[in-house]
């Protein structure tokens, strides 16, 4: 039910102008949109308004080109980002670090409950999370985070070396200069060569799942939500 | 729902200070997310998204101070009874929390009537919605009752140690500790102290009647020397003693050798924040709060080494490693650590404890006995590395820890340079050099003979980043709130010594996480070039 509802919301929610966005945008800027951040900014279609008490959420679309950086996933392998990301299924991609308890809590639940929405479709969307504490966030600790939100098997956590994490994060515009900056983003790519949609703020789990849904991948999932 | 406001109206207007057994309910719920009667604390975001538990507790987000944290752009505001109570003013008299305050909305006063409404709905004494990620709690009226007090007596207890005037501190020195050393370490405290003395001018007018100046720089610093004597098993009752003499509002520094776990337990007990003492063995408790450390020391050191050893049997176990330590210094903990961390692997593991005080014969028969392993490991200090046997078979790996052996100043014999690989907890001296112009210059200025480079450089840092930390409080001297800072600012730092990097965040307490290891390329010197990467195991 309250994911009719949400849906619903959603679909409002596109249908907001671009300058009414901005207007918002503008009007939220205090919660913590950066207009600098989104001079790249291709289309904005989608911001809550303030009074809602919803997540401000602005949505673009950005080409970012993934540098070869080497990452140790959760399992202790030793991995690249391209491969990871490449690897045929759409990607959902965020950012956290274990011991964060404002940020990283609600995104990594977002993560969680999009798993759960995704149903059946769970294993054909891979869930990527880069530490940016990565000198903190053994694999160890990593997997006993995963844990606390339920990570199915296509859920992964990466960490690696300081400079390995700086790239990443730096490679999708996320960098800023210390753990506790960081932002809420949220990055979907639905396939290989399209670009990546960005999603700054608390992308809500319909919010992505619509994401996804929107270039056809999972549309069984998507379908069974509704009911 | 009238009916309930105004029960709950009724009910507290009568508030009274909460009991001492109310006080710690109410903290479990504060701290923990525990309900009084023992169940999780459930919360929901506007949209029905539930969060339960730790994850729900009001310290999650806005700490145990109860002062709030900024994370990246969001704004966690403080929630102590004196912030809430009153409305966000523009007048400079009330401005008690830098940045919190000012990145806040303005809005009127709470009342316990609104307040319970914002915990329970999420709107704000002026009617407008709180932020998304403020949960909404279904408390009942005891339980908002409970909260509402806990909020109202959260940090507003005179903090010890913390004056209108004066800004009290200790540091610990513990009885086993070289006095060379010691002298050392103190002598760096001293000079800082007197340094941010002088900035002190004791005939200016009070300026805590004007709070537009940070009057933080008219606190003078007192050091107090707490120089522990007799066995471990009576240092708790002495720092408790001391404590109960010369309040102070943290313990800065100070330095030990063999243990520091009575000291630990002592801060813990007293919540009193002790901050990066020149300790290698420090006390590895997650749930314990009020200590911080540089690293994990030779814990850390231990955790290297199994990392290496897995790594270079090409992530199998190692068969077969010998440890030599002395009983009774750090080397028998840093070798139980390693012991633990390959059990379970199937490796065998034998211990050899040096007794004599004429080592030579004791070590030959321990490198005899791990000509044959995999790997020696050496948790031995320079006295006795300086009598390592010439002339035996090694093993393929020899491990020594550098800490302990001295670094890159080891006496490690010539024939032993090649074979020996040495855990190095910091950057290498090549690597730090500009970093620690900042300290050699600092003590060149202050006249400070540099007898132990890393045991002062260390000391320095641990004063600054005291400063520093005290410095963004402004007058809000609450210990949990200087531990708080220190979380927060730590990774801001450039300038940190022999450390490539120092980070904290919320429940962290070892501010450096990895380690080189390195190799002696040279039959002599103390040239030592890195044996692979910065592991963090």
């Amino acid at each position: 039910m309250s994911g009719c509802i949400n849906i619903a919301a959603t679909m409002r929610a596109i249908l907001l102008s671009v300058l009414a966005a901005s207007l918002a945008l503008r009007a939220a800027s205090a919660e913590g949109v950066d207009a600098h951040a989104h001079q790249q900014l291709l289309a904005s279609e989608e911001a809550a308004h303030p009074q809602d008490a919803l997540p401000t959420v602005t949505r673009s679309l950005v080409n970012y080109p993934v540098p070869a950086i080497r990452l140790v996933r959760d399992d202790g392998e030793d991995v690249t980002l391209i491969d990871e990301l490449n690897d045929g299924r759409p990607v959902v991609l965020n950012f956290i670090y274990t011991t964060c308890t404002g940020i990283c809590p609600l995104s990594s639940h977002i993560f969680s409950q999009l798993q759960h929405k995704l149903g059946a479709e769970r294993d054909r969307v891979h869930l990527v999370s880069i530490s940016v504490d990565p000198e903190e966030d053994t694999p160890l600790r990593l997997r006993e985070y995963a844990q606390q939100y339920a990570a199915g098997p296509s859920w992964q956590h990466y960490t690696g070396t300081v400079a390995a994490s700086t790239a990443a994060q730096r490679a999708f515009d996320v960098y800023k200069g210390d753990k506790m900056g960081h932002t809420p983003v949220t990055l979907v790519r639905t396939a290989l060569g399209d670009p990546w949609v960005r999603f700054d703020g608390f992308a809500t789990a319909d919010m992505l799942l619509k994401e996804l849904h929107g270039k056809g991948q999972v549309t069984a999932a998507v379908s069974s939500t509704r009911q | 729902m009238l009916a309930c406001v105004l029960l709950a109206a009724g009910a507290w207007g009568r508030l009274k200070p909460l009991s001492e057994p109310s006080l710690n309910t109410a903290e479990s719920l504060y701290r923990q997310g525990v309900l009084p009667d023992g169940k999780s604390l459930r919360g929901e975001r506007q949209g029905g998204e539930p969060i339960e538990g730790q994850a729900a507790a009001c310290a999650n987000c806005h700490r145990r101070s109860g002062f709030g944290v900024e994370e990246g752009r969001i704004v966690i505001p403080p929630i102590t009874g004196k912030y809430l109570f009153r409305g966000s003013s523009t007048d400079a008299r009330q401005m008690a929390h830098p940045g919190s305050e000012a990145l806040s909305p303005q809005r009127s006063r709470y009342s316990s009537e609104t307040l319970a409404r914002a915990i329970r709905e999420g709107i704000d004494p002026d009617g407008r919605k709180l932020d998304y990620l403020m949960p909404r709690f279904a408390l009942d009226d005891a339980t908002m009752a409970l909260l509402i007090g806990y909020l109202k007596q959260l940090s507003t207890h005179p903090a010890p140690g913390a004056l209108t005037d004066i800004l009290q501190f200790a540091t610990i020195v513990t009885p086993d500790v070289d006095p060379v050393k010691r002298d050392a370490m103190l002598d760096v405290l001293n000079h800082f102290f007197g340094n941010k003395n002088a900035f002190y001018r004791g005939d200016d007018p009070p300026l805590q009647r004007e709070r537009r100046i940070h009057f933080r720089v008219l606190r003078r610093w007192q050091l107090h020397v707490w120089e522990l004597s007799g066995p471990p098993e009576t240092w708790e009752a002495q720092l408790h003693k001391r404590f109960k003499l010369e309040p102070v509002f943290a313990v800065i520094s100070g330095i030990g050798a063999k243990t520091w776990e009575p000291v630990h337990r002592f801060c813990e007990s007293e919540s009193l924040p002790c901050l990066l003492p020149n300790v290698d063995l420090p006390v590895v408790a997650e749930k314990d709060f009020y200590s911080v450390y540089f690293s994990r020391g030779v814990l850390l050191e231990a955790d290297v080494i199994a990392h290496r050893l897995r790594n270079d049997a090409g992530h199998a176990s190692p068969r077969r490693v010998v440890q030599v330590f002395r009983p009774g210094d750090l080397g028998a903990a840093a070798a139980q650590a390693l012991a633990a961390a390959l059990a379970g692997q199937g490796a065998t593991v034998t211990m050899h404890e040096l007794k004599s005080r004429q080592p030579a014969r004791e070590l030959s028969a321990a490198a005899r006995e791990a000509s044959g392993a995999d790997a020696l490991v050496l948790w031995l200090r320079p006295e006795d590395l300086k009598v390592l046997p010439a002339g035996v078979a090694l093993p393929k790996s020899v491990f020594v820890s550098g800490l302990m052996g001295g670094l890159e100043k080891a006496p490690l014999p010539p024939s032993w340079r090649d074979a020996a690989r040495m855990t190095y907890p910091f950057d290498l001296p090549a690597q730090r050099v500009i970093r620690m112009n900042y300290p050699l210059g600092w003590f060149r200025i202050q006249h400070i003979a540099v007898v132990d480079e890393r045991i002062q450089t260390d000391t320095y840092l641990a004063c600054s980043i005291l400063a520093e930390a005290a410095g963004t409080m402004l007058d809000n001297f609450v210990p949990d709130y200087l531990i708080e800072r220190v979380e927060v600012e730590l990774s801001h730092r450039i300038i940190n010594g022999y450390y490539p990097r120092l980070g904290l965040a919320p429940g962290q307490r070892f501010a450096s996480k990895g380690a080189y290891v390195v190799r002696f390329p040279d039959p002599t010197g103390t040239r030592v070039v890195t044996d692979g990467d910065w592991i963090v195991p």
